[in-house]
């Protein structure tokens, strides 16, 4: 494949996407129960709408919102999983729903909280399995391994049974499974979800070398903003089905809380009506004390704070991630979808 | 500190289990509710009687079989009452027991003040309403083709045929029972519970009259319980005289209150059986663990 | 917006595919005995279980002929039902029980895989294979043991086949007898498998009812006996629309040599009739899979 194919191989558009269901109503109760024999009632659940945004090859991407916003379902339907009830997709080139061999070599989805590999035997005998199955040659497959192994670390593991493994190794080797065939584009929906954090710090670590090493695209989902933080520098924030904002996680914050947190470590409580005067103030108690400031008015407010408190220590950072993703996701049907920065619709 | 207030004192012991059972009850009928198709499915799959009949309304084409010469007819009675009283009197208890146990889920259950086995029986009669549901249309329908021959017409033995039905039910939850809490003892009670199944397929009168097995078999099978759980209530209901002889006669009437009896005998004696195992099963399960 | 990538590595070559897809085959087979023989225990129990069920399921034949032949004044050997004497309702019973060794050994096994995928949800990785997904899921799973009792219902034919006399005839006949009631036999499994496949696809709307192969099974059981058994509607249910007749008395038919034509085309047209029915409510139920689910 020439430069040209290979840049359109692993590109992701994705415009107008839709997908609605019809869900059964189970209601409580004995009679409601009994009446739910001859007399079913449906509700039509909107899980995506009207979802667009491009993704080029190499990127790393997160996927933001809270539960159930249509994030795994979004996942589910670049994959070809579910059938889009509107919209079009791309992968590659390819239409997902489709499933065209060819498609699905190329791509690999791997979920935090199901797996694939064989429960009773080593991971090794699924190794060998999906090498069949994606028809892998074998000197590449060696290869390929041989990398992984080291990579993750799974020399010991591989062949015990998966059944004896702990949940971090069983997830190591979950993603060497889904490696194996070099997909081009990796569906991650929440990898790291249970794992302890030196785990979760060797996933990441992983993840980011394969994208810099085989120029993999990378989508990932996650609930842990560490993740996000740490894998992705373009998010895509997804709530209640609708794209709410598509760009660079910094320009998200700044977007949302323009205003920067400013911890402070003074000899004793701070006297009353200080801190209030530079922003608003978060904590206030014995020798600690954390107040949040616009952006705009930080400097003025250090000089003002480092000439009328003794403070022995300072620190100025971001306010939490945690804190600005509620707040966003609190909004029902808050601000417009802003779209920043990398990519272009 | 505080002034003494009047408290209902909490029931314990039989008293709770008599009123917490209404409950247990409704809760078990929501649950058969919400597996209802399951339920039908299973229904479905009793087809053995039906697949026995075929086969001895072939053999008997034509002519009477065994000593009671039963035609044609009457293996066709026969074998649709056996589907009726085995659907409206078997149970799956097994399953569940064996699950708990394996699963550690009767831990909780003994953690509860109501005695797990009462928790069993709640959720297996539960299930009654919506079995008879689903039985009732089929023996009407079977009522209806059946010519009126057929059936007993005494009352008493009907009676005694309804009162069979419970004692019926009771040996098959009983001994499903106790063969589930041999898997406090040994890992895998399924392989007995297969022989049990094999000896009660052949001895109750499942797959053949037992009028029609050969005389060293058949004189096995009158020592054996199994017949109690199905033939004996089926036989009630037909008339057929449980010793031979002329049908619906005082002698039969006696004959088949007798065996009520001893069907309550055998339910007297498995639920001993059972009381034992479980006092026994239970001091080792708490001591190996959930 | 752009054209479709070019097929890429060995789609196209036919020969190829089926190498692949064999090989395929011979590496779920191995798993599934690896991972089952862990168990050894279990192999013995339950395969000397199934054993014994099969004598078991043979003593109402017995006792029917033996109170038959009592009620008629005959001996045992001249008793019949329609045509079939004690012997070649063996023959039945037999065959009967070598499908059902097939059945449990090689089909049920991955219907309950399927059933257990749908419900953990896992399904979605099969769906993710570049490998045809009906394939995967018909060799997800096999239980070894049932090796035993397919022996064993090998010597119950054998048995039968001894004592009705199909041995006596000449090897040419022979040969030409025992050919065609593989063949049927054969024609047998594919029918069995079809239909179990239309009750996999039943699991995708109903998930909840995983003991639709014990249904599956139950109605089987009506194929225990020979076709003689079954009269006017009953017969023709059996014999066109869930063709137990045509599984286990057709190839018993052909080894007595007394196979007519008309038999041997329905059981072959039927084979394949089934195979595309199924195949085609496959292909809707997963369609239907992943349009409605979440």
């Amino acid at each position: 494949m020439d430069k040209l194919e290979q840049v359109a191989a692993s590109a992701i558009r994705v415009r107008g996407l839709c997908k609605s269901y019809r869900v059964f109503k189970r209601p409580g109760g004995l009679w409601p129960a009994v009446r739910s024999l001859w007399h079913r009632e449906y509700e039509e659940m909107q899980a995506v709408r009207d979802l667009s945004f491009a993704i080029e090859p190499g990127e790393r991407v997160g996927f933001l919102g809270p539960n159930g916003a249509g994030k795994t379902t979004t996942l589910k339907m670049l994959s070809g999983l579910l059938h889009p009830s509107g919209g079009e997709i791309l992968v590659g080139g390819y239409t997902p729903q489709l499933r065209q061999t060819a498609f699905l070599q190329q791509i690999t989805l791997v979920m935090g909280q199901k797996q694939q590999l064989l429960w009773d035997l080593p991971p090794a005998d699924t190794f060998e399995l999906n090498r069949a199955v994606y028809d892998v040659p074998r000197a590449q497959y060696q290869r390929t391994l041989a990398e992984l192994t080291e990579l993750l670390d799974l020399s010991q593991v591989m062949k015990t049974p998966t059944r004896q493994l702990s949940l971090g190794e069983r997830m190591k080797c979950e993603l060497a499974a889904a490696l194996l065939h070099l997909p081009k584009v990796l569906f991650l929906d929440e990898p790291t979800i249970g794992l302890d954090v030196s785990m979760q710090v060797t996933l990441r670590q992983f993840i980011r070398d394969y994208n810099q090493r085989y120029g993999a695209t990378v989508l990932l989902t996650s609930h842990y903003m560490e993740d996000v933080e740490a894998l992705c520098p373009r998010v895509l924030v997804i709530a209640k089905g609708r794209l709410r904002f598509d760009g660079e996680l910094k320009s998200l914050v700044h977007s949302l809380r323009p205003e920067k947190r400013v911890t402070l470590r003074l000899p004793g409580p701070a006297p009353a009506g200080v801190l209030e005067k530079i922003g608003t103030v978060v904590q206030s108690s014995g020798t600690q004390a954390v107040v949040q400031v616009p952006q705009a008015e930080l400097r003025a407010a250090m000089s003002y704070l480092l000439d009328a408190l003794p403070v022995i220590d300072l620190t100025v950072e971001d306010p939490p991630l945690e804190e600005v993703m509620r707040e966003l996701f609190a909004e029902t049907d808050g601000p417009a979808a802003k779209t920043e920065g990398a990519g272009s619709p | 500190m505080s002034a003494a207030v009047a408290v209902r004192p909490r029931a314990a012991g039989v008293r709770l289990w008599v009123r917490a059972f209404p409950t247990l009850l409704r809760i078990g009928l929501a649950e058969a509710l919400a597996y209802r198709a399951e339920m039908l499915v299973w229904m479905l799959t009793t087809t053995m009687p039906l697949v026995s009949m075929v086969l001895w309304q072939s053999a008997a084409q034509g002519t009477q079989l065994g000593p009671t010469k039963l035609g044609s007819a009457e293996l066709t009675a026969y074998f649709l009452l056996t589907l009726v009283v085995r659907l409206s009197t078997s149970s799956w208890v097994l399953w569940l027991l064996t699950e708990d146990i394996r699963s550690g889920a009767l831990a909780q259950r003994l953690l509860r003040p109501v005695h797990p086995l009462l928790g069993y029986v709640a959720s297996q009669l539960a299930s009654m309403p919506l079995r008879g549901a689903l039985v009732l249309p089929l023996a009407i329908a079977l009522l209806w083709n059946l010519s009126p021959h057929s059936l007993t017409h005494d009352p008493v033995q009907v009676a005694l045929f309804v009162l069979s039905l419970p004692g019926a039910w009771l040996l098959s939850f009983l001994s499903m029972t106790f063969v589930g809490l041999l898997a406090f003892y040994i890992d895998s009670a399924a392989g007995l519970f297969y022989v049990w199944v094999g000896l009660y397929t052949i001895f109750s009168g499942y797959l053949i009259p037992l009028v029609l097995l050969p005389t060293w078999l058949g004189k096995l099978a009158t020592w054996l319980p199994f017949q109690y759980m199905l033939e004996v209530p089926v036989r009630m209901l037909l008339g057929w005289p449980i010793a031979g002889g002329a049908r619906d006669t005082v002698a039969g009437r006696l004959a088949a209150l007798q065996s009520l009896g001893i069907q309550y005998l055998y339910v007297g004696v498995l639920l001993l059986a059972v009381m034992l195992l479980w006092r026994a099963g239970l001091r080792r399960y708490a001591a190996f663990g959930g | 917006m752009s054209s479709p990538m070019p097929t890429t590595l060995q789609e196209q070559v036919p020969t190829r595919l089926m190498w692949r897809y064999l090989r395929l085959l011979w590496l779920q087979v191995r798993m599934s005995l690896i991972s089952q023989l862990q168990y050894r225990w279990n192999f013995l129990v339950l395969g000397l279980m199934q054993v014994f069920w099969l004598f078991v399921s043979a003593v109402p034949l017995w006792v029917a002929f033996s109170a038959r032949a009592a009620a008629q004044g005959q001996s045992m050997a001249n008793t019949e039902l329609g045509g079939w004497g004690l012997y070649s309702s063996m023959l039945v019973l037999g065959v009967f029980s070598l499908l059902k060794a097939v059945l449990d050994g090689a089909i049920n096994p991955s219907l309950a895989a399927v059933v257990e995928h749908i419900r953990k949800g896992t399904l979605d990785f099969v769906l993710l294979k570049p490998a045809d997904a009906q394939f995967l899921v018909s060799t997800a799973r096999f239980e070894p043991w049932h090796v035993l009792d397919g022996m064993a219902s090998l010597l119950l034919i054998g048995y039968a086949a001894h004592k009705q006399g199909v041995l006596a005839v000449g090897a040419g006949p022979l040969l030409l007898a025992v050919t065609s009631c593989v063949v049927l036999f054969l024609c047998a499994i594919l029918m069995l498998y079809s239909l179990w496949l239309l009750v996999v696809c039943a699991a995708f709307y109903v998930v909840r009812i995983d003991n639709l192969s014990y249904l599956f099974t139950a109605v089987l059981d009506f194929a225990r006996w020979p076709r003689a058994v079954f009269k006017g509607a009953l017969l023709v249910v059996f014999t066109y629309v869930i063709p137990l007749t045509v599984m286990t008395s057709y190839p018993v038919d052909a080894l007595l040599q007394r196979l007519q034509l008309s038999q041997a085309l329905w059981a072959v047209g039927g084979a394949g009739l089934l195979l595309t029915i199924s195949r085609f409510t496959w292909r809707r139920a997963i369609r239907q899979y992943a349009s409605a689910s979440s």
